[in-house]
């Protein structure tokens, strides 16, 4: 060691330190039971809330055949629910469209984040690319869908390849947003360190990116469920999409809504898995 | 920036001969620094103030060789060791990586020069134990208050052992009390180690109560407009490396109100 000696009173930063374990996890505990209570109290009232929509929107629909048929009614959906579930389809359907989803989230979010990352080596190439990323972008992605059908077919390839062009440029801008937003201080810093430039890209440019990564990550779930869905819509055998066009075109509106809870319940757990990992990779964010 | 392959004992470890730094896009010129020169010796502290606006940073900038002056040239008289020479920086903004530990964060440099054998990282907790912060080396900086993690980013700097360090105003943002720690601790670490420490503040309490020598300097262009050699005696039981006590010495207000009237003068002059 050659740092030689520090004063030991110095090495004690006063009025720095948190206060005493025992009542800093006292007031901890107090604080957390606190949090969970909110917690319990917020959820309590959505599912109020939910029961009273529903409870009214079954009123409405109770005596009027016609309202009915226009709207269904929330004991219909879950009657379909119910049969979809037994004859096993309401799981096939969710597993598919589940699949066609992560895939295209995975391959769009994969190419996207690493052409966005990787553009930060080149500002000449970033701009000479950022007009076609900006056109690229604008395109409605069910525009292309009739293209993707006959390059890709009608089979999972189609739907995967829609989900990933759902996602991958949502992907490289956010990606190439969050690279190119590091402080510069920070990557004078490595120079003075005497990083090169891929040790400065490994070391500080990826791990700063990852907050608008996964801002573009929580994004991009409901964009690739779009895109599959749209892909399904186009031509299919299976999957959400096609029950719910099927179940639409024969007028059945109940069971059009029943796959669509099944729907809002497959984008809800891939959000959910996004969230967790996002916790998982980026330990040092308190705010999550 | 000239720098010599082998250090000599008596030459000054830094060297500014007639610096000058304009800025010129192509309408307008602005310049900057007008000419500049001193010297920085081994185990000496070398504080330069001047008036906000005046150019500080960029003189640091053109020391560091980050920009190249339009005039004269700094010499370096400090030995390289892997690619760079050993010269540590500090600014204002502490730079921690968010996704690092304190310990991570202290060992940085280490990991890009390829050196984190277990005697790295027993420096790198050692310098932590030292600034005081034993037991926060695996906190992420979003735990540590200001003062710690100016200190984290001191340990990064000194873990290098650098012959020179160039500071620029790295205790602005730090409250007074923790500021006078952190100033304390860290001339010891300088003077103890024969280190060289030039000093960029705004703060004349703190050029004269941690510098050898203070260079005041005028307003834009910036030249050198007066040269303190700072000599402070705190009391039998003062120590020069206690910024409280050299705060308490006779001849502190005296050199301060000088410096502050220096700075004053520069402001008349540009209004």
């Amino acid at each position: 060691m050659s740092v030689g000696t520090a004063s030991t009173e110095a090495a004690a930063p006063p009025a720095e330190v948190a206060p005493p374990a025992e009542a800093a996890s006292r007031t901890g505990n107090a604080v957390r039971r606190r949090a969970r209570r909110t917690r319990l109290l917020v959820l309590l009232t959505q599912l109020a809330l939910l029961a009273v929509l529903l409870g009214l929107w079954e009123y409405a629909t109770y005596a009027d055949r016609q309202a009915a048929f226009m709207f269904g009614r929330p004991t219909a959906i879950f009657g379909f629910l119910v049969t979809m579930a037994s004859d096993g389809s309401l799981f096939r359907d969710t597993w598919v469209t589940g699949m066609e989803t992560v895939l295209g989230f995975v391959v769009g979010n994969v190419l996207g984040t690493v052409l966005g990352l990787a553009l930060w080596y080149s500002p000449f190439v970033s701009r000479v690319v950022s007009p076609f990323v900006v056109a690229l972008g604008s395109i409605p992605i069910i525009a292309l869908a009739p293209m993707v059908i006959i390059w890709f077919g009608t089979g999972l390839a189609s739907k995967i390849a829609m989900a990933t062009l759902s996602v991958v440029v949502v992907a490289l801008v956010t990606s190439y947003k969050g690279a190119t937003s590091v402080d510069p201080d920070q990557i004078n810093l490595m120079r003075t360190l005497g990083a090169r430039k891929w040790q400065i890209f490994n070391r500080l440019v990826v791990p700063a990116s990852l907050t608008d990564i996964f801002a573009g990550l929580k994004l991009t779930v409901g964009f690739a469920l779009i895109g599959a869905i749209i892909g399904e819509f186009m031509s299919s055998s299976e999957g959400l999409g096609h029950a719910i066009f099927k179940a639409g075109s024969l007028y059945i509106i109940p069971k059009v809504l029943a796959s669509l809870v099944a729907t809002i319940a497959l984008a809800l757990a891939l959000t959910f898995v996004v969230g967790k990992l996002e916790k998982r990779l980026m330990p040092w964010r308190r705010d999550l | 920036m000239i720098m010599s392959g082998s250090a000599t004992g008596t030459a000054p470890k830094l060297s500014a001969r007639n610096l000058a730094m304009t800025f010129d896009d192509g309408t307008t010129r602005v310049p900057v620094i007008g000419d500049v020169s001193f010297d920085l010796h081994a185990g000496e502290i070398v504080a330069i103030v001047g008036p906000s606006g005046c150019g500080k940073t960029t003189m640091l900038n053109v020391i560091s060789g980050l920009l190249a002056p339009t005039g004269g040239e700094v010499a370096w008289n400090v030995e390289m060791a892997h690619r760079r020479p050993r010269i540590g920086y500090m600014l204002q903004k502490d730079l921690l990586f968010p996704w690092r530990t304190a310990k991570a964060n202290v060992m940085l440099g280490m990991e890009i020069r390829r050196n984190t054998g277990a005697e790295a990282h027993n420096k790198a907790r050692a310098l932590l134990d030292q600034l005081g912060l034993h037991g926060f080396a695996d906190h992420y900086p979003s735990t540590l208050s200001g003062g710690m993690r100016q200190r984290v980013a001191l340990a990064r700097t000194l873990i290098h052992d650098p012959e020179v360090l160039l500071f620029d105003e790295p205790f602005a943002a730090l409250d007074f009390q923790t500021k006078l720690l952190i100033e304390s601790d860290t001339v010891r670490l300088v003077r103890s180690e024969g280190r060289a420490l030039l000093l960029i503040t705004h703060d004349i309490e703190e050029a004269v109560s941690m510098a050898d020598r203070v260079i005041v300097l005028t307003g834009r262009p910036t030249r050198i407009r007066s040269t303190y050699t700072i000599d402070l005696h705190p009391g039998a039981a003062g120590d020069r490396n206690d910024m409280i006590a050299a705060r308490e010495a006779p001849g502190f207000s005296a050199y301060v109100k000088q410096i502050w009237r220096d700075l004053d003068v520069g402001r008349e002059r540009a209004a």
